[in-house]
């Protein structure tokens, strides 16, 4: 009796509108700050595959705590490899290259890599289309981006962009939707060496060992042979990442739930109060041969009515949302994005939440005396 | 009377209710039968509540040893209620409020809806069908009640003061619905009422005093 239910929601709009608040609120938060963390978890796992799982990163070590911190701009100071430890890298038996890269953070999540254009493979960045331009060459002031970063700059090939108060010029524009190099601004890495006075080191060293078993000797080997320098394997790289994700999960979604419980807590109220009110119309619905069965149905199914709809604006408010968290604090990118397992997610959730805030009331409806009811009123 | 099947048995009945920390003894001892198609009149005050002492047969059937599910199958299709203050449900129509306890039965939406209507024009309603009880004057949301009270085809149609709330014309003009489907229908027929006029309206009366029945 879907019909009656909705009835009696739309015969006290201010009631049921005040309920469904509640829910939307929470769904739209779920919705939202999830979509950051649904897409950081796409991020993660686009930029890691495209690197050969054989990889070891090599870096100067670091406080893990800046890495949760925001992503202030360009602020995150990473010291570098020096030109020595980059050759006693080299020199390291069994190691089939070594590629330094040098990393500048910029605002929005964006950075500056500057990168053998030779050895771009091992960034796994062989694959990339360009919407325009081409590659940069060795040796000149040239950069091609991606672009989020091509909209930061606001520039198209052939502009040019400043680099540590030094000029590169544009000349290339990835496609959209290149995973993390929608963030990056790659110039070769002669240039960033100059741009940046690098003095030949590099924020980051790639190995490529000639044989993938020897993948954790030579980690081993290179944290023996250098002081503070952290090498980690593609394994090493993901299960960190993992751990950030999860952390992010949990930040996101842990609001997410208070906001829920909140909403749940204001739908128990709200439908005890209307069952309250109700007690004589319930009366009269028992009295006229309604099992107990058919008024807990009743309630249910307003509660349905109402957690449908409302998760299903939330889902769609949230829509917006993440433009908005997209725009003004992701900076432009498309970082947030609301997957369909999000959003049905939300609203399974949403309706599940409420079906369960109802119980209790419901009950209270069920054990309605029908003939204290209607004559107390 | 006698020889007739009894539609309603009371044996030895009591009934005490607690309100404040009052005892109240609506019923003491009542020993009570009215047989089916029969319209009968009590008088005096009725009494509500949970403690009852005695046995109450309907159809021959122990109502004490009836769960809360069987009752509620016995109050929808066995016996019709009229209250005193009609109890329509506020936010549904006519139509609605009348098709209700078939929808509670089980009965699709299309199938009450057309019964109702059916019921509604009977009583004289046909023209209000999509009104709402705030639309309605207390004659007409009384009728409502009436046809609501019929659309489950009971055995019994049990009036609790049907007329209180109406002036006495009104009230007697629901008094003469009742009464002519009574006589057209063959369904038993009791009413609850102090008003010693609209009980000599019935053909037996029953007399209540003290919780007792003190003439039949």
């Amino acid at each position: 009796m879907l019909d009656i239910a909705l009835r009696e929601l739309s015969s006290h709009k201010m009631r049921t509108a005040l309920t469904a608040v509640g829910i939307f609120i929470a769904i739209t938060a779920i919705v939202s700050l999830g979509s950051i963390s649904a897409g950081v978890s796409e991020l993660v796992t686009s930029s890691t595959s495209a690197i050969g799982s054989d990889t070891i990163f090599v870096m100067k070590a670091f406080d893990m705590s800046q890495m949760s911190g925001p992503p202030s701009s360009g602020s995150m100071t990473v010291t570098d490899l020096t030109s020595d430890e980059l050759e006693t890298i080299r020199s390291i038996a069994g190691v089939k290259r070594a590629v330094p890269v040098i990393s500048r953070q910029m605002g929005g999540f964006t950075e500056v890599d500057g990168i053998d254009m030779d050895e771009v493979d091992i960034f796994g960045a062989k694959d990339i289309e360009f919407k325009e331009g081409n590659w940069p060459d060795n040796g000149n002031r040239e950069a091609a981006l991606g672009y989020v970063a091509a909209n930061m700059f606001g520039v198209a090939v052939g502009d040019y962009i400043s680099l540590n108060e030094k000029e590169v010029e544009v000349v290339g524009i990835f496609e959209e939707g290149s995973g993390a190099y929608d963030l990056v601004v790659l110039i070769p890495y002669d240039a960033a060496d100059d741009i940046y006075e690098a003095g030949g080191g590099a924020t980051q060293v790639m190995v490529e060992p000639q044989d993938v078993s020897a993948v954790d000797d030579i980690k081993d080997t290179i944290e023996e042979e250098l002081d503070g320098v952290d090498a980690m394997t593609m394994k090493d790289a993901l299960t960190m990442m993992q751990d950030m994700t999860l952390t992010l999960n949990v930040m996101t979604y842990g609001i997410g739930f208070v906001a829920s419980l909140v909403a749940a807590i204001g739908i128990i109220i709200t439908m005890y109060t209307s069952v309250l009110e109700r007690r004589r119309q319930i009366g009269i619905m028992k009295a006229t041969g309604a099992l107990g069965r058919a008024i807990m149905k009743q309630v249910m199914e307003e509660a349905l009515i109402l957690s449908v709809a409302s998760s299903v604006l939330g889902v769609v408010t949230s829509l917006f949302m993440v433009e908005i968290i997209n725009e003004v604090l992701l900076g432009g990118t498309r970082l947030a994005v609301v997957t369909p397992w999000l959003a049905a997610g939300a609203v399974g959730y949403g309706v599940m939440l409420t079906l369960l805030a109802a119980l209790y009331p419901s009950w209270v409806a069920v054990k309605v005396d029908p003939i204290r009811a209607i004559r107390e009123g | 009377m006698k020889g007739k099947e009894a539609i309603f048995d009371l044996r030895d009945v009591s009934k005490v209710y607690c309100m404040k920390g009052v005892e109240t003894h609506a019923l003491r001892g009542v020993d009570l039968k009215v047989s089916r198609g029969e319209y009968a009149a009590i008088v005096g005050p009725s009494g509500s509540g949970k403690s009852t002492q005695g046995k109450f047969f309907l159809e021959g059937r122990d109502v004490s040893e009836m769960d809360d599910n069987e009752l509620a199958r016995v109050r929808r299709e066995k016996v019709g209620f009229i209250f005193q203050s009609y109890n329509l449900v506020p936010g549904l129509t006519a139509v609605e409020n009348v098709a209700l306890p078939m929808r509670f039965a089980g009965f699709g939406r299309g199938e009450a809806q057309r019964r109702a209507v059916e019921l509604l024009k009977k009583v004289g309603l046909g023209e209000r069908l999509d009104h709402k009880p705030s639309e309605m004057s207390g004659g007409e949301e009384q009728r409502v009640a009436v046809a609501r009270s019929l659309v489950n085809d009971p055995d019994v149609i049990m009036g609790d003061e049907p007329t209180g709330n109406l002036d006495s014309r009104t009230g007697v003009e629901i008094m003469e619905l009742i009464e002519d489907l009574h006589k057209k229908t063959g369904k038993t027929v009791i009413i609850v009422t102090h008003d010693l006029k609209l009980a000599k309206r019935a053909p037996r009366q029953i007399r209540m005093l003290d919780g007792k029945v003190a003439s039949s």
